[in-house]
């Protein structure tokens, strides 16, 4: 079964920017998924119009075999997502963003409950569960969103940069957490700019530029499809950089490689 | 409970959690302004007034100050709750769920009629022990007082969705809503007013919100109550369609 199928999907704003030009992604149940792209390339365009933060202006998208655009609860039941921006309500604690996200996914309140301490537990936010959200630290404020995204079992999961300004160790702890999660059953669509993260966790992967997809395939497959050596290379041809491959860097006299 | 149920309870359970943590500012404060109204005109100045329409003054302009702290209050929590969710981006939440846009709009519009409910609540209780202010017509009070909330909870999230910063909300409730308010008879008798103004207080919508919950209060009127139900049904349901629509289409809350 498709866990994710957009078909020619399209995305004006009204300045008449056009975001998405007839983008088709298809994405297997289990898979875990990268999509991958300079800036303004139409990533988070192209995660709104899958979650209901933006509405296409063409195409059609189907998650888990329901439409997400019109009739879209049974759609947005199935997704969790966590966006690039921590978009956390100051007024609330911690403890208190996960239950009432919990709570509109329709989750009764023992079971709330439940979930909430099992994901504070998870993301080491036990201690904090009573904080207000503004009092958090950047990487604190980033488990959070990232917990709260996970808080109604979703079976896809959206992770928009999930990694984008975080430590070593928790950028870590997250790919041990999605990785498991994904061996569970969850499929994971994952947008990021570190191309060695698509490569360790990705089983497949698609360059998005300009609002298309321009290429798909595996890392290997991406790296044939641009006559290159790895995924960064094939990268850096997508977005006319070749002459910044590593390849090309020239070690200092007496330097060893 | 359904799932349906269940949301629907957590999208306005999180607006009255809202404005319940910050309750010295959303009902400690719209109190103290009622009380101070109260104490200026009713004690201060009623001492000098006598009766109005054979009302004592303070009775008199006690109905139009619940009807205010009811209207500004519901207005002002929706306003600012969906204005302030949005720059923080934090509405996205709720707008990702499930949730249709039915039960977004009722959960936000409930939020502030029940900070508009307890602040009108508390200042008639009050009232009943300091001046015992009568309620002779029930049964237009309660409808009216719900429609005033109600439409002022509608008006509160048509002018949050609409801005894009806080002035907009602000210049709302300063230039618009206050003066409507202040010049629709709250302190006074429209039928006391010299010639224009008696008239062109007839042309403010607030002046019939009053006249309708001063009667369900002390039972006096200047204007037609079924008339004034009526129109301010229709206002209110007219107004609800207009924000169903705008949440429909996600106007200024989806990309």
């Amino acid at each position: 079964m498709k866990a994710l199928d957009i078909q020619q999907l399209e995305k004006r704003y009204p300045n008449g920017v056009e975001a998405l030009r007839g983008v088709s992604v298809e994405i297997a149940e289990g898979e875990f998924f990268g999509l991958l792209g300079p800036n303004g390339a139409g990533k988070s365009t192209l995660i709104h119009c899958t979650t209901g933060l933006a509405q296409p202006t063409g195409g059609s998208i189907e998650i888990f075999g329901s439409d997400a655009i019109d009739h879209y609860a049974d759609a947005r039941q199935a997704v969790g997502l966590a966006p690039q921006e921590p978009n956390i309500d100051w007024f609330l604690t911690v403890a208190e963003t996960l239950d009432y996200h919990a709570g509109y996914f329709g989750m009764p309140r023992k079971e709330r409950r439940r979930r909430t301490a099992e994901l504070l537990e998870t993301f080491s936010l036990t201690e904090k569960r009573d904080e207000r959200t503004r009092t958090l630290s950047g990487g604190m404020k980033r488990r959070l969103i990232l917990a709260r995204a996970m808080m109604h079992r979703p079976r896809l999961l959206i992770l928009d940069e999930p990694t984008a300004g975080v430590d070593v160790e928790l950028r870590l702890e997250l790919w041990h957490y999605v990785q498991k999660i994904n061996q569970e059953g969850t499929t994971i669509l994952l947008t990021t700019h570190y191309l060695e993260e698509a490569e360790q966790l990705c089983d497949r992967i698609a360059f998005i530029a300009e609002g298309q997809i321009v290429a798909e395939g595996t890392s290997e497959d991406l790296a044939a499809r641009f006559d290159v050596a790895n995924l960064e290379d094939a990268y850096l041809a997508l977005v006319g950089r070749k002459e910044l491959s590593r390849s090309h860097i020239e070690l200092a006299p007496g330097v060893e490689a | 409970m359904s799932a349906a149920q269940i949301r629907f309870a957590t999208l306005w359970r999180r607006e009255v959690n809202r404005f319940m943590k910050i309750k010295k500012q959303t009902i400690g404060a719209p109190l103290l302004e009622t009380f101070l109204y109260i104490s200026v005109f009713g004690a201060a100045l009623g001492s000098r007034i006598d009766k109005l329409h054979g009302i004592d003054y303070v009775v008199f302009v006690i109905p139009g100050l619940i009807m205010m702290a009811f209207a500004t209050n519901s207005f002002s929590n929706n306003s600012s709750s969906i204005l302030q969710q949005k720059f923080q981006g934090a509405i996205q939440d709720q707008l990702s769920s499930p949730a249709s846009p039915a039960e977004l709009l009722l959960a936000f519009s409930l939020g502030g009629f029940m900070r508009g409910l307890i602040v009108a609540v508390l200042t008639f209780l009050v009232s009943v022990v300091l001046v015992g202010l009568p309620v002779d017509h029930v049964l237009v009070l309660i409808p009216s007082l719900f429609l005033v909330g109600f439409f002022f909870s509608q008006l509160g999230v048509l002018i949050g969705v609409r801005a894009e910063q806080f002035d907009d909300v602000a210049f709302a409730q300063t230039f618009v809503l206050t003066p409507l308010i202040f010049l629709g008879g709250v302190f006074y008798s429209a039928a006391l007013l010299p010639q224009p103004y008696e008239t062109l207080t007839h042309f403010n919508p607030i002046y019939y919100m009053i006249n309708l919950v001063r009667y369900g209060f002390v039972g006096f009127t200047e204007v037609s109550i079924g008339l004034s139900l009526l129109a301010l049904t229709a206002a209110t349901a007219a107004l609800f369609l207009v924000n169903l629509r705008l949440f429909s289409r996600g106007y200024r809350l989806r990309a």
